[in-house]
């Protein structure tokens, strides 16, 4: 029996990595911007069907799709920040919620007159149906494997980024205080860009992970976001290594509240959100 | 007129909407010169200083920067350019280490001479520090990375706001010490003042605000107190 709840464990832990990935690029540009970006799960959405499009009409291999889309991506959120987001920015919160709520329903219904209301999925092929026993009637998918450690990989790297590099230097800088950056002549303006660009490649990758581990649909954004939203409220915010750890929790917290019940898949997870933001509102490894 | 000439400003007016914070300001700094603004509260020191790196409101008039209009670019391109301001209340960026703060001084700026190993030269207590949080360090070692980080940019103009603001008369006499050395290398320095005394002693030539305007310029062994005092709160 005890076989059935680490098994159960496990695979949370291991739906824990893709949860990460939904929240990674959310943590930074949160915790840089200071703003949600109330669109991110539909992004990454718009990015799913975008290597469908490329893995069936031009037959790319799922790998080779999404590191196509990743400088795609960064070209996007560099733009948008540039010259949509930036003109609202630091003017009034709300305002930038509403510009980019605007932008969520823009896509959600875009891609519904497109692609109509139908699950779609990618084809990850021979990486999918692979397992790894573990003895005991314990099967890890050799994909969600994968897909976590791709996850710890991403997290190490942003870290790395954020705190090993000039630019990083220059995003906490503007993070710390966006006037005195400007007074020196580090253009907030630009590094807001920079930094949403890097949080749209954290979509792409998200998005070539998601579009092979789950269905997906037009509507399927807000649920992402909502927890990419839960994991780094979860792990603090702006700590990329508490949004692993963040997943990790979310994932687990889903994956035991469905052994005891199917129904009770989300909404252990939403509890565990809650408990964690009562007890605990800076998070399990806050920055800021 | 300076005989090397840096900065030209010629009949500025900065707007905070109808408000006119400086009205038809005329100043200019040379190369290797030291010039204080001197003024009490609010008249306008400090916006001049935003005017000329680009971060005031609206300016009307004509800032010159080695003889090219300046007056409308952004901040970086004038930083890169070679001029660097050591802001008010230091604004360091206190969750970086101090080497952090400081390597942002040299990203900005002009890529000159003046390295990390001028730096430590001048600045030996930051050395050991560098690995800190600049949030933990005391108001005089801030002061001095926020010194160290502008001339890490090699500046050829270095616009100092109020920087003994809140230190001990000590530390305020070591960093107006290494004020002439830094002119030494050519650089020349507009410096913002509230401590007269102190600004006028280290001077080149000194201009005296009153109300956003220019109400007194001159050498200052040639000005006496009262006629400073006069100009400075306007009796």
């Amino acid at each position: 029996m005890a076989g059935v709840w680490i098994n159960q464990i496990l695979q949370g832990i291991l739906l824990g990595g893709l949860y990460t990935m939904f929240a990674t690029g959310l943590s930074l540009s949160a915790g840089v911007m200071r703003f949600v970006n109330i669109a991110h799960g539909d992004f990454i959405v718009l990015a799913c069907f975008l290597l469908l499009i490329l893995t069936t009409s031009l037959g790319l291999n799922p790998i080779v799709a999404t590191l196509v889309i990743l400088p795609v991506a960064f070209a996007v959120g560099f733009g948008l920040q540039r010259f949509l987001l930036q003109r609202v920015v630091g003017e009034n919160v709300l305002l930038v919620i509403l510009v980019t709520f605007g932008l969520s329903i823009i896509i959600e219904n875009g891609l519904l007159e497109g692609f109509g209301a139908d699950p779609q999925k990618v084809a990850g092929g021979w990486m999918e149906t692979a397992t790894i026993g573990l003895g005991g009637g314990i099967n890890m998918g050799l994909f969600q494997v994968v897909t976590f450690v791709a996850a710890v990989a991403v997290v190490a790297a942003l870290d790395l980024v954020l705190y090993r590099t000039g630019i990083g230097a220059k995003i906490r800088a503007v993070s710390d205080d966006v006037a005195a950056a400007d007074l020196i002549g580090l253009s907030s303006v630009r590094i807001y860009a920079v930094a949403m660009g890097i949080s749209f490649v954290t979509i792409g990758i998200a998005a070539g992970f998601m579009s092979i581990w789950t269905d997906f649909d037009p509507a399927s954004g807000p649920t992402r976001l909502l927890i990419a939203f839960e994991v780094i409220v979860l792990g603090g915010l702006g700590s990329m290594w508490g949004s692993l750890m963040g997943g990790i929790v979310l994932g687990v917290a889903q994956s035991v509240g469905a052994q005891f019940d199917i129904a009770w898949q989300m909404l252990a997870g939403h509890l565990v959100f809650l408990i964690v933001l009562a007890v605990r509102p800076q998070g399990l490894f806050p920055k800021y | 007129m300076a005989t090397n000439e840096l900065l030209s400003v010629e009949g500025v007016s900065v707007f905070y909407d109808k408000f006119r914070a400086l009205d038809r300001i005329d100043i200019n700094v040379g190369a290797g010169e030291i010039v204080s603004i001197i003024g009490a509260n609010g008249a306008g020191k400090s916006t001049l200083l935003k005017a000329i790196i680009g971060q005031a409101g609206r300016v009307e008039g004509r800032i010159q920067f080695e003889g090219e209009n300046i007056l409308g670019r952004a901040t970086a391109d004038i930083v890169a350019a070679g001029m660097m301001l050591v802001p008010e209340g230091r604004r360091l960026f206190p969750s970086l280490t101090v080497e952090e703060n400081l390597r942002l001084g040299w990203a900005v700026g002009r890529k000159g001479e003046f390295g990390f190993a001028e730096l430590w030269r001048l600045f030996p207590a930051l050395e050991e520090r560098k690995r800190q949080k600049a949030g933990s360090l005391s108001g005089g070692q801030q002061q001095m990375v926020a010194l160290g980080r502008a001339l890490l940019a090699n500046p050829k103009l270095l616009l100092c706001d109020e920087i003994s603001l809140g230190l001990a008369p000590l530390v305020v006499n070591e960093l107006y010490a290494l004020i002439p050395r830094v002119k030494e290398r050519g650089i020349g320095i507009l410096i913002v003042e509230q401590d007269i005394e102190r600004s006028l002693a280290v001077a080149d030539r000194f201009y005296c605000l009153l109300e956003g305007r220019v109400s007194l310029a001159g050498h200052p062994r040639e000005a006496t107190r009262e006629m400073v005092m006069k100009h400075y709160f306007g009796l």
